[in-house]
């Protein structure tokens, strides 16, 4: 746990002791110490929940830490506010780019600070200040004078970073900066962090990706469960034991034993084709839990969509228990017995501002023939609140002030008000933290052993690898291979990229909101 | 964007003219609702042979400078993605206010300063409880809709037309060489919002509050002064477009103004601001007045009854936004390449 403190003279860029968050029902970050050296890369890492975006807003003035101080070049601070930290030179590159559309690539870097007399902005000077900072960045053929709109994702990112340059940041924190970048816009990225790092900047870089970390980190924080697992400089340990701390000994715990035998097939896909799926086939079997890998972009959630009737099938057939299900028509999918758990749960899954049993009933009152027992409805939201142990104060609460993991959970139980044979998921665990996910996994394994057959997409491979039976791996729409459920995440990894692809791997999506 | 070709050559090189995609776009939009302006007076230079003529002209622009005026201040509001729904109601009490100082004695001119002040105030008032209590722009504003048309009504229940000085009518019926005051201090309030929202420091606050709040706000600008600010403008012009009407009409009437905000909007609308905010320009607006002004004008002179232009301008508001984002798309799929 020691972090290594050699004869450096000049005092930390940052260096945070003791931090303490806690959220309603989590503890985001329990006693955690952080320092970044000037013209240091400081990786940090972690599953989602672990605690590294809350180091992150912490540090960024977004939220005040419960316990636990931070002093900025020897001086110590308290944020009142993102722009109190921002003026004490720390800068933030988030994922929703804070740049402004209507406004040019000049005004935006020089945004609160233009150069002028009398009130007026004088637009040369606007432009060459801007111009000397994109050079400085290494993006010189960035025109100043293009609206920010039309730019793309890495362009924006450099005017992120020339902006930060001109508020004179010392820290400057990328929160995955790569995901939404190209292959040839990464390695350029990687310039520009080279040349922060030779003016003596320090950089706090949040990332998935192991390849990158290892490549890019001087030295690596990861983070497990809210707490500070380790500390590392650069080649002191590799991608694998990097995992290992990360996932940690829980991976066992985490799921629950695959002691089901699957039964007899239930969905049978043939030559499926929609925009972007082409000619999918594969058998489900009842009581079994058949898992979708592949990039970011090979198609998994559009393959979902597409079995369910939400995305245009414009080939092949679909049979569930021998009945076929007609294409294009989401009510027919449902009266078939297939169910879907939406990618986006705020967007997609719930109605926040209705209550739980509004939430949980929907397709009960939309399907009456369909419906599991005979009960009423005010029963059959009970009954799935107590089967899933949904935690609310009453049924009548607005579902938006429950828990990700509950709402989730209420997402499940409104399929099991109906005799729902097939549970198609898409990234069900995503954004809610660790304990809750481990519920979810329960409960999923749960209904395959009450027969149901499930169809699971996710971007994480140790939940992927700790759940299934059966793995497909997708790649540009189309299945490229099949591996059973020991497969090891190398083999996954290396079936996914074997058919080139999009830049980013599987995993690499998730994070996107802790 | 093409790759390469102009790096570090082009970069150090006169920088003046703006090119690309967006920009392209935004001329592109503007020469849109220009050229649909143009039509419209070619046809209705054909249907009537009395439109095209100095006088027509001269009658149309004091007609219309009132929108105009109030057009410029509401663009400012809502680039920066507010609205204000007072306008008329402020409009109408600044007036009556300076009518009844007229009456009462004050001159003229002490009595219009009266009324732009009032007009100020109601746009503070509107200011202050929008951007410092951070209450929706369209309630607030819908409320001193209430509040001013009442101040108006208490200031005088009629209209005020004995009492009024001689030169209470100059500013709205004056004029210099050609041109009608009206017309000159709607350019000068043109003039004036144009460098404001384009040149000045002020105006890229203002674009970038109403593009990305967060964005401002974290590039140290005070997000609640500027929207107090624009407010305040905009209560400033209304009055002001308040006295131009009434000064030509030779009235002071609490009467007036009703519905005028939504004229406003309309014309601010077809100018080709976004409700959403972060676009749009003041010459955008003074086209959407003008064409307003012209369909109002160019169906009268062709006999057309009066109600239908409450029909036609509803068809122009609608159709005008179909053709933005018309526009818009395409000019992403240029920007695509």
């Amino acid at each position: 746990m020691s972090i290594p403190q050699d004869g450096a003279p000049a005092p930390p860029l940052i260096r945070a002791r003791g931090l303490s968050k806690s959220f309603p029902g989590v503890r985001a970050l329990r006693g955690v110490d952080f320092d970044l050296r000037p013209g240091e890369v400081h990786c940090l890492i972690g599953e989602n929940g672990a605690g590294k975006s809350t180091l992150v807003k912490i540090l960024a003035g977004v939220q005040p830490p419960d316990a636990g101080t931070v002093e900025i070049e020897g001086r110590p601070v308290t944020f009142s506010g993102p722009l109190a930290a921002q003026e004490a030179g720390i800068a933030c590159i988030f994922q929703e780019l804070n740049v402004v559309g209507g406004l040019t690539v000049a005004e935006n870097i020089m945004l609160g600070a233009e150069p002028g007399r009398l009130g007026m902005v004088d637009r040369r000077a606007n432009e060459a200040r801007a111009r000397a900072l994109l050079d400085s960045v290494g993006f010189p053929e960035l025109e100043a004078s293009r609206f920010c709109a039309e730019l793309s994702p890495a362009e924006k990112q450099a005017v992120m970073i020339a902006k930060a340059l001109r508020q004179n940041a010392r820290v400057i924190i990328m929160d995955e900066p790569s995901s939404p970048l190209e292959e040839l816009e990464v390695r350029r990225l990687y310039e520009v962090i080279g040349r922060l790092k030779a003016a003596g900047r320090g950089i706090v870089y949040v990332s998935h990706k192991m390849r990158e970390i290892a490549e890019l980190g001087d030295r690596i924080t990861v983070f497990k469960d809210g707490a500070r697992v380790a500390t590392l400089a650069r080649g002191e340990a590799d991608a694998a034991e990097l995992v290992r701390l990360m996932v940690g000994r829980q991976l066992d715990e985490l799921f629950p034993p695959k002691d089901r035998t699957p039964g007899p097939p239930l969905l049978e896909v043939r030559g499926l084709t929609g925009p972007v799926v082409r000619d999918v086939g594969f058998t489900l079997h009842e009581g079994e839990i058949l898992g979708i890998a592949g990039l970011v972009g090979a198609g998994r959630t559009e393959l979902l969509r597409t079995l369910f009737g939400a995305d245009e099938r414009r080939a092949g057939t679909v049979t569930l228990a021998g009945r076929p299900v007609p294409p294009n028509a989401v009510p027919a999918a449902i009266e078939a017995g297939l169910a879907l758990v939406p990618e986006e749960r705020r967007t997609q899954g719930i109605v926040p501002v209705l209550s739980v049993a509004d939430n949980a009933s929907f397709v009960w009152d939309e399907y009456p023939g369909r419906r599991a027992g005979t009960q009423t409805r005010r029963a059959a939201v009970e009954s799935i609140v107590r089967t899933l142990d949904v935690r609310t104060p009453s049924l009548d609460q607005r579902i938006g002030a429950l828990s990700g993991g509950n709402q989730q959970k209420v997402v499940f139980g409104k399929w099991l008000t109906l005799e729902t044979r097939v549970l198609l998921l898409d990234e069900p665990t995503r954004g809610i933290d660790i304990g809750a996910k481990r519920e979810i996994y329960r409960i999923i394994a749960d209904l395959a052993r009450r027969g149901l057959g499930i169809v699971l997409v996710s971007s994480e491979l140790p939940e992927l690898l700790g759940l299934v039976d059966r793995l497909l791996v997708l790649s540009h729409g189309a299945i490229v291979g099949e591996l059973p459920g020991s497969a090891g995440e190398e083999e996954v990894i290396v079936l996914s990229m074997l058919h080139g692809a999009p830049s980013a791997t599987g995993k690499q999506e998730e994070g996107t909101r802790e | 964007m093409t790759e390469g070709e102009g790096t570090m050559a082009e970069g150090t090189g006169t920088v003046g003219r703006r090119r690309p995609g967006a920009l392209r776009g935004k001329h592109l939009q503007t020469l849109a609702t220009l050229s649909v302006l143009v039509l419209m007076c070619i046809v209705f230079t054909l249907l009537s042979e009395r439109f095209f003529t100095l006088s027509n002209f001269q009658n149309l622009m004091r007609n219309t400078a009132p929108l105009v005026i109030a057009g410029c201040g509401m663009t400012a509001v809502m680039i920066a993605r507010g609205i204000d729904l007072s306008v008329g109601s402020v409009l109408a009490a600044s007036t009556v206010l300076a009518a009844t100082l007229a009456v009462a004695g004050v001159p003229t001119y002490l009595a219009f300063m009266g009324g732009l002040l009032f007009g100020a105030v109601a746009g503070l008032a509107n200011g202050l409880i929008i951007a410092g209590m951070g209450v929706s722009a369209i309630i607030v504003t819908l409320g001193m809709l209430n509040i001013a048309r009442g101040i108006a009504y208490l200031i005088s229940p009629s209209a005020i037309l004995v009492g009024l000085p001689p030169d209470w009518s100059d500013l709205g019926t004056g004029r210099l060489w050609i041109f009608p005051f009206p017309i000159l201090v709607a350019i000068v309030v043109i003039v004036a919002f144009h460098v404001l929202t384009l040149h000045a420091r002020f105006g890229k606050r203002v674009y970038a509050i109403g593009g990305n709040e967060e964005a401002a706000r974290l590039s140290g600008i005070k997000v609640e002064r500027t929207v107090t600010i624009l407010y305040v403008l905009c209560g400033f012009t209304a009055a002001l477009a308040g006295l131009v009407l009434s000064s030509r009409v030779g009235s002071g009437d609490p009467n007036i103004g009703i519905g005028f905000e939504l004229q406003v909007i309309a014309a601010v609308i077809i100018g080709g601001v976004s409700l959403s905010g972060g676009e749009g320009r003041i010459l955008g607006t003074v086209i959407g007045a003008l064409i307003i002004g012209v369909l109002s004008n160019g169906l009268n002179l062709a006999g057309v009854e009066p109600f239908w232009q409450y029909v036609a301008q509803g068809l122009v508001l609608i159709a005008a936004v179909i053709v933005d984002r018309r526009v818009n798309l395409g000019v992403l799929r240029m920007g695509n390449g």
